[in-house]
């Protein structure tokens, strides 16, 4: 009674190992998609946050302190059940008729981690000495062009190690998508167990794809970092 | 160690011993008679089923008032002994109790094992669905589904409708809100768990349960396999209650239009079902 009997073939061969590699397939659009937009998005607020305009630098500091110090999951329910009370019905309506699950957790997962990205970016232009903004400025660059083409070059440098632990963090925060209802790794291996009561194998396979996931992402990272950004450290 | 293996070896006697009915009795009805007391396993946190009634702290419901209505007919008085679903077959196997009232499914694996009465209670997998929204099976396909997760429920469904997205929340209330906001067109599980979450909700006005369903649960009184006697007289006598209309008046006590259930009586007990 006591002993488990493994049966690894639960999830190696047909439809259940089918159903983790399309669970994969949405974790793996779901981190792609969350990188690049909480990325592009941090990168913003990390400059309206460093603003002289004290508007945007405020809009900037409510909006960091709100998203990073609230949980993610209640971020996630927000968007998804919250989200129906403030917008019209007509809007609601078509959302509904999409794939509103997946949005929902894209909007969520990008918002939440750009507050951390935002922060990230803003400690490494802040590394950046600011006589390198003030030469800038007196050679006749803007503030935006300053920004543009000397500081952030080099902060971007300096933020990338801290960048890779935000990513990772995505990777995994995807997982939290399966409460309302989008059917990706974890979400997939818990139907897996729920049919074969094979728990164990599924949430072991589960979790080595998370560790292989995670894994190619950190060395993509190193890779771009060494080779493009820093090729003298090499 | 000694002590480790002589306890193994007890509950393997024991268990045995309850597999070949040796601690039981052979003719219940016999018994039964003989003790002048029904001794009948049955929920006691289950409404209406089985509950625990707040005034007078004993155990009431639909259950029960089938066991009450076999002993008047046996001429015996009832003892009421709570069982839980893991716990109601060993029970019964080992003599513990004489009969199972307590929600049980009938199916062929535990039919294995045990005996079971006509069918004195039927319920199955349903919908709740806006108003008018849902008549047929036909009208989910192509829709999303909502239930909760790793519930039995979410494989009937996907069975019953393959292409219906099912989307899985963690609890029942969730998916009811996501049904209040268009985001599910149903809600699916057993007749009786969506009867309570409508009869909770604020507005429900608005939904309601079609009677469509996707997987029978039909529920049989438990006996001891192979106690000819006491099966016949149970059958007969719910057989009696059903001509009588006093099964269909303990329905209607329990989950008729006064009750917060409001459920259609869509069975009746017929000997061979």
């Amino acid at each position: 009674m006591l002993s488990y009997q493994f049966d690894w073939s639960v999830v190696t061969t047909g439809k259940y190992f089918e159903w983790l590699v399309s669970g994969l397939g949405l974790t793996l659009q779901l981190s792609a998609a969350g990188i690049v937009l909480s990325f592009l998005l941090g990168l913003l607020i990390a400059v309206l946050r460093m603003s002289h305009f004290s508007p945007l630098r405020w809009f900037a500091h409510v909006y960091l302190e709100f998203f990073r110090n609230t949980p993610l999951l209640v971020q996630i329910f927000f968007w998804y059940f919250g989200s129906y009370k403030l917008l019209p019905m007509a809007v609601n309506e078509w959302l509904n008729s999409t794939n509103f699950e997946f949005a929902a957790a894209l909007i969520a997962l990008t918002i939440y981690t750009s507050a951390f990205i935002a922060e990230d970016i803003r400690s490494g232009v802040l590394s950046i000495p600011k006589e390198q903004m003030e030469a800038a400025r007196s050679a006749g660059f803007s503030y935006i062009r300053s920004m543009q083409y000397i500081i952030l070059p080099q902060a971007v440098r300096i933020t990338v190690p801290p960048l890779i632990n935000q990513f990772l963090n995505l990777a995994k925060n995807s997982s939290l998508a399966m409460t309302i209802g989008v059917m990706e790794l974890t979400y997939q291996a818990r139907q897996v167990e729920s049919y074969t009561f094979k728990g164990f194998e599924a949430f072991t396979a589960a979790t080595l794809v998370y560790l292989v996931l995670s894994v190619v992402i950190t060395a993509l990272m190193d890779q771009y970092n060494n080779r493009v950004l820093n090729p003298q450290r090499g | 160690m000694k002590k480790l293996v002589a306890m193994l070896m007890m509950t393997a006697a024991v268990s045995i011993a309850a597999k070949s009915f040796a601690a039981a009795p052979a003719d219940t009805l016999a018994e039964v008679k003989k003790k002048g007391v029904l001794v009948a396993g049955v929920k006691d946190s289950l409404p209406p089923f089985g509950y625990v009634d707040e005034k007078t702290r004993t155990i009431i419901g639909y259950d029960i008032d089938f066991i009450n209505a076999i002993a008047k007919k046996l001429g015996v008085k009832v003892e009421l002994k709570p069982v839980t679903s893991a716990s109601r077959m060993p029970q019964l196997q080992e003599g513990n109790i004489d009969i199972i009232a307590a929600t049980m499914t009938k199916n062929p694996e535990r039919a294995k094992q045990i005996d079971f009465s006509h069918t004195y209670f039927f319920t199955g997998q349903k919908f709740i669905t806006r108003k008018g929204a849902v008549k047929s099976v036909k009208d989910l396909e192509g829709k999303k589904v909502g239930t909760a997760k790793g519930s039995t429920s979410e494989q009937n469904v996907k069975k019953a409708i393959p292409s219906a997205t099912v989307l899985s929340f963690d609890d029942y209330p969730q998916a009811f809100l996501a049904l209040q906001q268009g985001k599910v067109q149903a809600v699916t599980t057993d007749e009786a768990i969506l009867a309570g979450i409508l009869a909770k909700a604020p507005n429900k006005g608005q939904f309601e349960i079609p009677n469509v369903q996707i997987s029978d649960e039909p529920y049989g009184l438990g006996m001891r396999k192979g106690d000819k006697n006491f099966v016949d007289f149970v059958n007969k006598t719910i057989l009696e209650m059903e001509k009588s209309g006093e099964a269909k008046k303990i329905f209607d006590k329990w989950f008729g239009p006064k009750t917060d259930f409001h459920l259609q009586r869509n069975f009746k007990i017929v000997a061979g079902k």
